[in-house]
């Protein structure tokens, strides 16, 4: 499955559906909604009697010199304001507070759907491609969400009531009026794809930007230690460039809106103009109905102004929609298959059954593939790089599905499992080890929830009864050793230390090293060696490694080279393989 | 004008203003509120032509036409004048922050590797994007904002003075009270400001760790676990958004109130005063109509101080990166190295706890020697050290009998070369992952990749060289990446060669092949070397044995045979298949 973000085909989604989508993510907040649009309603109305009150008290009570009416009519203004300012509160507060949740649902709903995709995934996006579509894209859409959408709404209401208005007190000159707002319409209609594009241009330069500065930083001690320190900057400096170039572009485009409406709107009052003058002369008009005709114009047009710059931003959220609609719409291509009839009287753990594999636009990794593995056995995959092991045991581990054939464990077919079990029956101590911030005691009971709750005291005697308590100890601070992600305060063999005592703790029936010791000291792979040993009778093991000395003990050698997998008889046979066969890496 | 990018010396930690952040581009911004003002000026000069006309014909004038083609030649000035601004207003915006992006970059390759790690890798990616953007936002949408409002609040408040002293100080009384009202909300948020960030540059961290441990979290099925961290540092976010909200929500309805107070004082004083006779009832109505517009260029202050407080906030975060020290006086020897190497009472402490202690020995240029020693020993450290990658906290590293530091980065850089544990591939094709520095020339390149025996492997992908890898290398196998490290090490065409574990993921007879290519290719390098594994280092001049950061032993193979005994345990423990590896020779 293609999971290349940057490589997807061009879905076209209509401005509706885009939305309809996105309200799926408000629809908890419909009660929160109606309050608030109350809320406007109740402002906007307040706001508006003001200004009609102190017109009509200026006109009756201080022109007839009526001091107490004047100071009542005060009066009822303070009160007509303290109820505004609730009413403006409550709206801001409301709105606000919906866009704040319905970020918080978004980045959750992306970062949920992060973890049910696959590795492949991962491996076809860049990390810091894909921060900027959580962090930035997500933000996009909140900014118009908890910003913008009840101006929209409020000014849409305003628009709609004025321009029926228009219309209804002179059909001719209201329809005149409204042609340049047609135009108008016509001219967003247009544009706004265009605009839409140039904005998710911009936002994919941004995700570029941020991918850079990810993997430079994240490997800056290359970039030191072979004089790149230019080179970073080179290549930043183009990133940046190319973001600066898609950024105006969006920018530019963004900013059509705005000339183009105020140019309408006034385009309709130069039309009421003419053509109200022409019809009072005509004697289908007077001049004290053009004069308030004007002024309607202007209460038509101002919000349409006010709508350009929503709209535009209204492109922007929904280019930040898009990319992250991307994301949500992909699923996973490792589904769990219904239980079929049971298992097939099998007994052995693992097997592979004409299993080929390829990488998604590469050349066939593993061609016919077959083998079975025992119970209680271990196993050793020798070879030459590149001839296939870590493949086979991503596969035994359903990091990947193959491409063609069936991996059984336990004579179920693996796409059988759900996840869980399938993860407790298989360890698999990866190539590159990896941990997360936090302290050896995290790490070593990361996705373990059987220990989560013990004490310091009550893992250490787990960990002792494990015979792992020799590694702990190579822990300045034992269980509350500090280790982060980044940088090398832990060395790669404290990783793989910390990797193998964390895979041994969850008692899995079968363990997978991939060269999972191959930093660590030979001593202290020796004891490592006599841990495995320890473990339950009924636990197989397979061992990915290239020093002969931690396959020795394998009860069987496979032989992998070029994607073919061999049994090898003994470690004699294996050694003469690894020596003599042709090699394909 | 001063110099965007001298560096200033700044005196105390003075917090970062904005406007000198705009300073060098003076030119843009004047420009951009020129054109603010021209098109806003001229929005009000339309009324009055409407006004001319409609005057004019009650005066039975004919002056149709040139009333039209005034209005049309006024409606296209603005807008003309408006998208210039909106023009002038993208570049500028986009431009500020495209040479902040720079100047950040700047600074960041100046540090060193210590520096980058201290500075903490996910924040400066926050700075390189949502922080820059927030202050992008300041000059886009501040600066023309509170440029025009104040001029019309100036306008307006002279207005109001040549009407009626009294009042209009009645009036701008409130000018104070908003201005504390903004004090106070703006102070509160602040701290507010600070704390989100802190809380985006910790989603950040969760979501890198959640994409760069993606395979270890899925053989674990630790993805409920990974979302329930995000969970939590969204909440948090969330959380935090809401309070701000509250605090936000309640600011634009304070001033909204306060200035319909000043309504209703105008009614009321204003009102007594006309029925007194002091004032025109004329007079009493531009006063209000002069108030209302003055209020909305007051709100829009109110807004766009939020955009300047965020601004400011995200500027300094910018800033203390942008403020950190640059690295101290660099060395200026740039001779050829000979390649002999002393290291003298070496010390170095992380974190309080001694990594390598009192470490002395010296490697004669041409020779080849190895480092041998238990994970955790400090062995990655101390070469990390010759590759001025770290400085030690006592003693002296020489080369060729000059300190380390007194010779030029870049100069050691060039003819030292570290093949790193950890395989660290950039997202570019082989070719520049290998020639990684673009002093390599074609024939370094052929010889690095002949002798990393990578030729054959290059040769079966269809693009060669040209193929793209991807971030983490995943397309990769593990021995493959690390003969990527070790060829890129060597393209640069070094005098010192460093090897980190360098046999740990490849098999053995390829590193026989290596080892050869290696002498006859590159036969006077000064080797050394860190390893695991005996057998291939019997020849070496020296061995030195290094456990928790001392030197337990230094010799050749047959001397430490006789003298030391964890150096016997050692070979001990790699004996039993010695013999297949001695058949490989």
């Amino acid at each position: 499955m293609n999971y290349n973000l940057n490589n997807q085909p061009a879905q076209k989604t209509s401005t509706f559906a885009a939305l309809r989508k996105l309200f799926r993510f408000l629809a908890a907040e419909r009660k929160t909604l109606i309050i608030a649009f109350a809320t406007i309603m109740v402002s906007s109305g307040l706001n508006l009697t003001g200004p009609v009150l102190t017109g009509y008290t200026i006109d009756h009570f201080i022109q007839q010199k009526q001091y107490n009416h004047l100071l009542l009519a005060c009066g009822l203004l303070l009160l007509i304001y303290i109820v505004a300012f609730i009413a403006n509160y409550l709206q801001a507060k409301l709105m606000g507070s919906i866009g704040q949740r319905m970020l918080f649902r978004l980045r959750n709903a992306v970062f949920g759907k992060l973890q049910e995709l696959p590795v492949a995934f991962f491996n076809q996006n860049k990390a810091g491609d894909l921060i900027s579509r959580i962090n930035s894209d997500t933000e996009k859409v909140n900014q118009f969400f908890s910003q913008y959408l009840m101006q929209f709404v409020s000014n849409l209401f305003i628009m709609t009531g004025a321009g029926i208005f228009l219309v209804s007190i002179h059909p001719r000159l209201g329809a005149a009026t409204l042609v340049p707002a047609a135009v108008l319409l016509i001219f967003t209609r247009l544009i706004s794809p265009w605009v839409r594009r140039r904005n998710a241009d911009n936002m994919k330069s941004t995700g570029g930007l941020s991918a850079e500065v990810q993997e430079s930083l994240n490997n800056f001690k290359v970039i030191i230690a072979f004089n790149r320190r230019d080179y970073f900057r080179k290549r930043f400096d183009e990133v940046n460039k190319k973001n600066y170039a898609t950024a105006v572009s969006a920018g530019l485009a963004n900013n059509v809106f705005m000339p183009v409406f105020g140019f309408c709107a006034q385009l309709a009052q130069l039309t009421v103009l003419t053509y109200g003058i022409y019809l009072v002369t005509t004697g289908n008009f007077t001049i004290g109905l053009l004069i308030s005709y004007l002024a309607y114009v202007h209460s038509f047009y101002t919000p349409i102004r006010q709508l350009s710059v929503l709209w535009a931003n209204f492109q922007v959220a929904l280019a930040g929609w898009d990319r992250i609609s991307e994301i949500l719409s992909l699923e996973s291509d490792l589904p769990q298959l219904p239980t079929t009839n049971g298992t097939n009287g099998t007994t052995s753990v693992m097997e592979f059954r004409n299993v080929q594999f390829r990488y998604p636009n590469g050349k066939p990794v593993l061609h016919d593939v077959n083998f079975n593995m025992e119970r209680g056995r271990t196993y050793a995959l020798v070879g030459p790089t590149g001839g296939g092991k870590t493949t086979t045991a991503s596969l035994v581990a359903r990091l990947y599905d193959p491409t063609e054939g069936q991996v059984l464990l336990e004579g179920r077919d693996i796409r059988t499992y759900d996840a869980a079990e399938r993860s407790r029956k298989i360890g698999f101590i990866l190539q590159e080890p990896f941990l997360f911030t936090g302290t050896v005691r995290d790490n070593i009971l990361y996705g373990n929830a059987e220990y989560a709750d013990y004490t310091n005291e009550q893992l250490t005697e787990v960990i002792r009864e494990a015979g792992l308590e020799t590694l702990l100890a190579r822990f300045e601070q034992g269980l509350d050793t500090k280790v982060v992600t980044t940088g090398d305060a832990v060395s790669l063999g404290q990783k793989q230390l910390i990797a193998f005592m964390r895979a041994v703790l969850r008692r899995p029936s079968l363990l997978i090293l991939d060269e999972a010791t191959a930093n660590i000291d030979t001593i202290t792979e020796q004891l490592l060696e006599r841990i495995l040993q320890q473990l339950p009778a009924h636990t197989t093991r397979v061992i990915i490694a290239h020093r002969l000395n931690t396959i020795e003990n394998a009860d069987e050698i496979y032989f992998v080279n070029a994607g073919e997998v061999t049994r090898a008889g003994s470690l004699d046979h294996a050694v003469n393989m690894l020596l003599h066969e042709r090699r394909e890496s | 004008m001063q110099n965007a990018n001298g560096n200033r010396p700044q005196p105390g930690p003075k917090p970062p203003r904005l406007t000198a952040l705009i300073q060098p581009y003076r030119g843009l911004v004047t420009l951009l509120i020129v054109l603010a003002l021209f098109s806003n000026g001229l929005n009000l000069v339309l009324p009055r032509i409407i006004a001319y006309g409609i005057d004019a014909y009650g005066r039975g004038e004919t002056v149709f036409k040139p009333v039209i083609t005034w209005f049309a030649l006024t409606a296209l000035c603005i807008f003309i004048f408006t998208y210039l601004q909106n023009i002038v207003q993208t570049y500028a915006s986009e431009r500020v922050a495209r040479d902040l992006r720079t100047r950040l970059a700047a600074k960041v390759s100046q540090q060193t590797y210590a520096g980058i790690q201290s500075a903490n890798p996910s924040r400066l990616l926050t700075n390189f994007t949502s922080d820059i953007d927030t202050v992008k936002l300041f000059v886009s949408q501040a600066i023309v904002s509170i440029a025009s409002s104040l001029i019309i609040i100036t306008g307006a408040a002279v207005l109001l003075f040549s009407i009626n002293w009294e009042l209009a100080l009645a009036v701008l009384a409130i000018i104070p009270l908003i201005g504390a009202t903004f004090f106070i909300v703006l102070r509160k948020m602040r701290v507010w400001f600070m704390k989100i960030r802190e809380v985006i540059d910790w989603l950040n961290k969760v979501i890198t760790e959640s994409i760069l441990g993606a395979a270890l979290i899925r053989v674990l099925n630790a993805q409920g676990l990974e979302y329930d961290k995000f969970l939590a540092a969204n909440t948090d976010a969330k959380n935090i958004g809401l309070t701000m909200i509250r605090l936000y929500a309640l600011m634009i309805p304070v001033i909204t109130f306060i200035a319909n107070m000043a309504m209703v004082t105008i009614l009321a004083m204003g009102g007594h005063y006309v029925i007194a006779g002091k004032l025109t009832l004329g007079n009493l109505a531009a006063f209000n109509s002069y108030l209302a517009i003055l209020i909305f260029p007051v709100i829009l202050i109110g807004v766009m101080s939020n955009v300047i407080a965020q601004a400011s906030a995200a500027y300094q975060r910018v800033q203390e990166m942008l403020s950190l020290p640059d690295p101290e006086d660099s060395g200026t020897v740039q001779e050829t190295l000979r390649g002999d190497i002393a290291l003298q009472n070496i010390g170095l402490q992380y974190e309080g706890r001694p990594v390598l202690k009192d470490i002395s020995f010296t490697v004669k240029a041409g020779s080849r020697t190895a480092i041998i020693g238990p994970t955790a020993a400090g062995k990655t450290q101390l070469l990390y050290l010759l590759a001025n990658l770290a400085k030690p906290d006592s003693g002296h590293i020489t080369y060729d009998g000059r300190d380390i530091r007194s010779y030029h980065p870049d100069a050691l850089h060039r003819q030292v070369g570290l093949v790193f544990q950890d395989s660290i591939l950039f997202n570019m094709s082989l070719r520049e992952n290998i020639a990684f520095n673009d002093a390599v020339t074609d024939d370094a390149l052929q010889r690095a990749i002949h002798t990393a025996a990578l030729k054959d492997f290059i040769d079966t992908l269809p693009q060669g060289l040209d193929t793209i890898v991807s971030e983490r290398g995943t397309s990769l196998s593990g021995g493959q990446k690390q003969r990527i490290m070790l060829a890129r090490a060597l393209a640069i065409n070094p005098t010192v060669l460093l090897l980190d574990d360098f046999t740990a993921r490849v098999d053995n007879s390829t590193e026989q092949q290596i080892l050869q290519n290696l002498a006859q290719h590159y036969p006077h390098l000064t080797l050394l070397s860190v390893t695991q594994k005996i057998s291939s280092i019997e020849q070496y001049d020296k061995i030195i044995l290094l456990m928790e950061g001392e030197i337990i032993a230094a010799g050749t193979h047959a001397e430490l045979l006789q003298t030391c005994p964890e150096y016997v345990q050692i070979y001990q423990s790699q004996r039993s298949t010695s013999a297949y590896e001695l058949q490989s020779e």
